[in-house]
C-alpha cells in the first residue's frame, strides 16, 4: 500500500527493542508524563493527596519519618476509603484496586523510582529544607520536587537544593480528594518546563484547575482563609456568638460547605494557627497574630478532627457528633 | 481484503482481524492495563496457539503497535505485511445527532467526536485515541468509524425529546440518543433473514440484555424507540445499573444522605440494579443459582429483572401497535433460559407461545425459541457488533474507491 509508513515493516523485527525505542520517543515528544508519584508526609495532606493519585490511576510512593506514622497513614486511608464505599462513591473492587496502587516505603532514596515528588510533611522550614536536600540527593534532575506548602517560601525551600529549577509548590486544599483546586506556585527558579509539566498533570491528568500564583506567604486561599478563622475566633472570644452559630451563619448565609470553626477542626488547629504565625512573622501584621483561642486548644492538644475534639466533637469517622 | 476492528477503551484495545472474503476472523485479542509497566496482551489467532505476555504499554499508540506486532509476528501472526490491512474499523460509544451512520475519518470527524466528549466523557476520548494511535502507526491507512448511537437516530423527535424545557436540548442537546444501535441493527436484520421475511414488514423488539441492558422498538428495520437516553443509564434495570427511576429519586437522596453528584452517580451506576437487590452480586448467573438455593433477595432481584423488561415489551408493542418478531441477544439473553421463559411467560395475550424445550437448548447459534403456532416469533440471535463494524468499514472503502476510480465523480 503506498500509504503504509516504510519503517511500519521494521515491527517484525524485535519487538522488545522496538517497545523499548517507541518508550523512549513518547518521552522525548510529549516531555516527561507523571505516572509515578512520590507523596513524602503520611499526615492528613500527604494521606489525601495520596489517595486522590491512586484513585485517578497513578501510582503512590508513600513515606513517611516512621514505620509508625505511615502505618497510621495507611490506615486512615483505607478508612477514608471505606467511607466513600459507604456514600456509594466507590466499589470494594475498585477500593482494592486504589490501595494496591499506594505502595508504602521506608525511606527518601525509594523515591528516585518516581516522575515527581510531593513534600507534605508539617510546616517547618528547616523540616522541609532537609528533605529536600535529601530528595535532591537521591532524585535524578529531571524528576519535580514539589511540595504542598501554604505559607513557606518556595525560592528558600528551592535554595537547599542543587536543581533549583525542577522545585515548584504545589498546593492541593483539604479534603484533596474533592477540591478541585490546585495553587501553582513559581519559585524564583522554577524553569518553564517544571510549570507546564506539573500544569498539564494538574489539569489533564488530576482533572483540577490550576491557580498559577506567584510566591507569598499564604499564597491566596490559606491566607484568606486562616484570616476568616482567626477572625471567627475572636468572635468567639468576644462572645458575640456560639461556635455553632457562628458556623452556622457563615455555612448557610454565604454557602460554605462548613463553618469557620469545622473548617479549622477538618484542618488541624495546629496547622492553622501554625500557617497564621509564618504569616505573622513574614507580614509582620497584627491581622495574621493567631487569636487566644486557637492557641489555648493547640496547647491543650484539642487539635480538631485527627484528636477527636476541637471546637466541636467528632466520632473516629471524622463525623460530628 | 483484510479490515481490523478496534475497540478503544480509556484503558485498553480490544481488536479483531476479518478477512472480508468469507467474513472470517483471522485473530482476535486485546491489550489492557495500557498506562501501566504490567499491561497485559492476549491475543489469539484463529489456527495456532495463542500469546499472552505483561509488558510495559503506557499508551495507545504503544499499544497499538504492539498489536500489529502480533498480527506480522513469525509465529502468531496472520498477516505477512501490514499492505494486506486494508482499512480500520473503529467503535465508537456516542455519535450524538452527527452522526446518522458509519463514515470514513478525516479531520473534520474527528473535530465532531471531540466535539462529543462532554456527552460521553467516559468513552469517546479513548475512541479518538485509538483514531489517533492508528494514525501515528500506520499515515493514510483508511479508518472508519461505526457509532454506538447511529442506528437510534431515526427516532422520531416524539421519542427522543425527554418533557423538560426545550432550551435545555437546545444549549446542552440534553435528549435520548439510546446505545447498543450496532447490537440491535445486526440481530434485527438477523432475525429477518431467519424468518426469511422482509424487514421492512416487521414490527420487532429486539432485547439486549448483558452486562447493560436496552430493548429497541424497531418497525421497518428502523429503530423507532430505544429505552436507553442520553447516557446508558435510563431503561431497564441492569446488572449495577438502576435503569428508569422516579427522577426526583435523586436531589431528594443527595439531601438526605448530603451526597456528592459523583457520589449519587456511583451509586446509580455501580451500586444499584440486581446487585442493590439482591445484596451480593449483579450477575444473572449467581442471581439464579442463587434463587434455585432459596435466596429470597435474589428471587426478588430476578422478578424485578424481567418484571421490567416485560413490560418495556409490553409498552414497545403498544408504541408500534403490534408484535411480530421478539429477539433476545448478548451475555443474559443469549445464556439466561430462566430469564426468556420468565419474560414470555407473560406476554402470552399478545401472542408469544414460547417453545419449553427450544429455549432450554444451549447453542451459539441463532435459533427460534417460540413454538411453530406462536403468532410472535420469538428468536435468540448472538450479537456481533464487530461484524458489522468490519462490514460498514468494508463498504465505506470500497465505495470511495470506486468513486475515487470514476472518473465522472472526480469532476464534482
Amino acid at each position: 500500500m503506498e500509504g503504509v509508513r516504510p519503517d511500519a515493516f521494521f515491527f517484525v523485527i524485535g519487538i522488545g527493542i522496538m517497545v523499548e525505542k517507541s518508550h523512549y520517543q513518547i518521552k522525548q515528544v510529549i516531555g516527561l508524563t507523571i505516572r509515578k508519584v512520590g507523596v513524602v508526609g503520611a499526615g492528613t495532606m500527604g494521606q489525601g493527596i495520596s489517595e486522590m493519585l491512586a484513585f485517578k490511576g497513578l501510582d503512590v510512593l508513600l513515606t513517611d519519618r516512621s514505620e509508625q506514622h505511615l502505618n497510621h497513614g495507611l490506615r486512615q486511608i483505607e478508612q477514608s476509603l471505606d467511607k466513600q464505599i459507604e456514600k456509594w462513591a466507590l466499589t470494594k473492587a475498585e477500593k482494592k484496586l486504589i490501595l494496591g496502587r499506594i505502595r508504602p516505603v521506608g525511606s527518601l532514596e525509594e523515591m528516585a523510582d518516581c516522575d515527581m515528588v510531593i513534600e507534605t510533611i508539617s510546616e517547618d522550614l528547616n523540616l522541609k529544607k532537609q528533605v529536600f536536600t535529601e530528595l535532591d540527593r537521591v532524585c535524578g534532575p529531571d524528576i519535580i520536587l514539589a511540595s504542598n506548602t501554604s505559607t513557606l517560601s518556595l525560592t528558600e525551600l528551592a535554595g537547599a537544593t542543587a536543581y533549583p529549577e525542577r522545585v515548584i509548590g504545589l498546593h492541593f486544599i483539604y479534603p484533596a480528594f474533592k477540591v478541585d483546586v490546585v495553587e501553582l506556585i513559581r519559585g524564583l527558579k522554577t524553569s518553564d518546563e517544571t510549570f507546564e509539566t506539573v500544569r498539564r498533570f494538574v489539569e489533564n491528568t488530576l482533572n483540577k484547575q490550576g491557580i498559577m500564583v506567584y510566591e507569598s506567604p499564604g499564597f491566596v486561599t490559606s491566607r484568606l482563609i486562616c484570616l476568616f478563622i482567626n477572625e471567627a475566633a475572636n468572635l468567639l472570644q468576644e462572645g458575640v456568638a456560639t461556635a455553632e452559630d457562628i458556623d452556622r451563619a457563615m455555612r448557610i448565609g454565604y454557602s460554605f460547605k462548613h463553618g469557620p470553626f469545622e473548617m479549622a477542626d477538618r484542618f488541624g488547629l495546629d496547622s492553622v494557627v501554625a500557617a497564621l504565625e509564618q504569616m505573622f512573622r513574614e507580614y509582620g501584621e497584627l491581622k495574621y497574630r493567631p487569636s487566644v483561642v486557637l492557641k489555648k486548644m493547640v496547647r491543650a492538644g484539642q487539635l480538631g478532627v485527627k484528636t477527636g475534639e476541637g471546637f466541636f466533637k467528632y466520632d473516629e469517622d471524622g463525623d460530628r457528633i | 481484503m483484510k479490515i481490523l476492528v478496534i475497540n478503544a477503551g480509556s484503558s485498553s484495545i480490544k481488536y479483531q482481524l476479518y478477512n472480508m472474503k468469507d467474513e472470517s476472523v483471522l485473530a482476535s485479542g486485546r491489550v489492557e492495563r495500557i498506562g501501566t509497566e504490567s499491561a497485559i496482551v492476549t491475543h489469539e489467532p484463529a489456527a495456532g496457539p495463542g500469546v499472552r505476555e505483561v509488558s510495559g504499554i503506557l499508551d495507545h499508540v504503544t499499544a497499538v503497535r504492539r498489536v500489529l506486532d502480533l498480527l506480522l509476528h513469525r509465529e502468531h501472526g496472520v498477516v505477512a505485511s501490514i499492505a494486506e490491512i486494508e482499512a480500520v474499523g473503529h467503535r465508537v460509544v456516542h455519535g450524538g445527532e452527527t452522526f446518522k451512520a458509519s463514515v470514513l475519518v478525516d479531520d473534520e470527524v474527528k473535530r465532531s467526536i471531540r466535539d462529543l466528549f462532554d456527552l460521553a466523557p467516559l468513552h469517546n476520548p479513548a475512541a479518538l485515541m485509538g483514531i489517533n494511535a492508528v494514525e501515528q502507526n500506520m499515515p493514510n491507512m483508511p479508518q472508519a468509524v461505526v457509532f454506538d448511537t447511529a442506528f437510534h437516530q431515526t427516532m422520531p423527535r416524539h421519542a427522543y425529546l425527554y418533557p423538560i424545557p426545550m432550551a435545555l436540548y437546545r444549549r446542552h442537546k440534553i435528549r435520548r440518543y439510546g446505545f447498543h444501535g450496532t447490537s440491535h441493527f445486526y440481530v434485527s436484520e438477523r432475525a429477518a433473514e431467519m424468518i426469511g421475511r422482509p424487514i421492512a414488514e416487521l414490527k420487532m423488539i429486539t432485547c439486549h440484555i448483558g452486562n447493560g441492558a436496552s430493548c429497541t422498538a424497531i418497525q421497518g428495520g428502523k429503530s423507532i424507540d430505544t429505552s436507553m437516553g442520553l447516557t446508558p443509564l435510563e431503561g431497564l434495570m441492569m446488572g449495577t445499573r438502576s435503569g428508569d427511576i422516579d427522577p426526583a429519586v435523586v436531589p431528594f437522596v443527595m439531601s438526605k444522605e448530603e451526597l456528592t453528584l459523583g457520589e449519587v452517580n456511583s451509586m446509580l451506576n455501580k451500586h444499584s440494579g440486581m446487585l442493590a437487590i439482591s445484596g451480593f452480586s449483579g450477575d444473572m448467573r449467581e442471581i439464579v443459582e442463587a434463587m434455585e438455593d432459596g435466596d429470597r433477595n435474589a428471587k426478588l432481584a430476578f422478578d424485578m429483572f424481567c418484571y421490567r423488561l416485560r413490560k418495556y415489551v409490553g409498552a414497545y408493542a403498544a408504541a408500534m401497535n403490534g408484535l411480530d418478531v421478539l429477539v433476545f441477544t448478548a451475555g443474559i439473553g443469549e445464556n439466561s433460559a430462566h430469564v426468556r421463559k420468565a419474560v414470555c411467560e407473560g406476554l402470552t395475550f399478545l401472542g408469544v407461545q414460547l417453545d419449553e424445550t427450544a429455549n432450554q437448548r444451549h447453542s451459539k447459534d441463532a435459533r427460534f425459541i417460540s413454538a411453530p403456532d406462536s403468532r410472535v416469533k420469538v428468536l435468540v440471535v448472538p450479537t456481533n457488533e464487530e461484524l458489522i463494524i468490519a462490514r460498514d468499514t468494508f463498504r465505506l472503502v470500497s465505495e470511495r474507491k470506486a468513486a475515487g476510480d470514476s472518473p465522472v465523480s472526480r469532476g464534482q
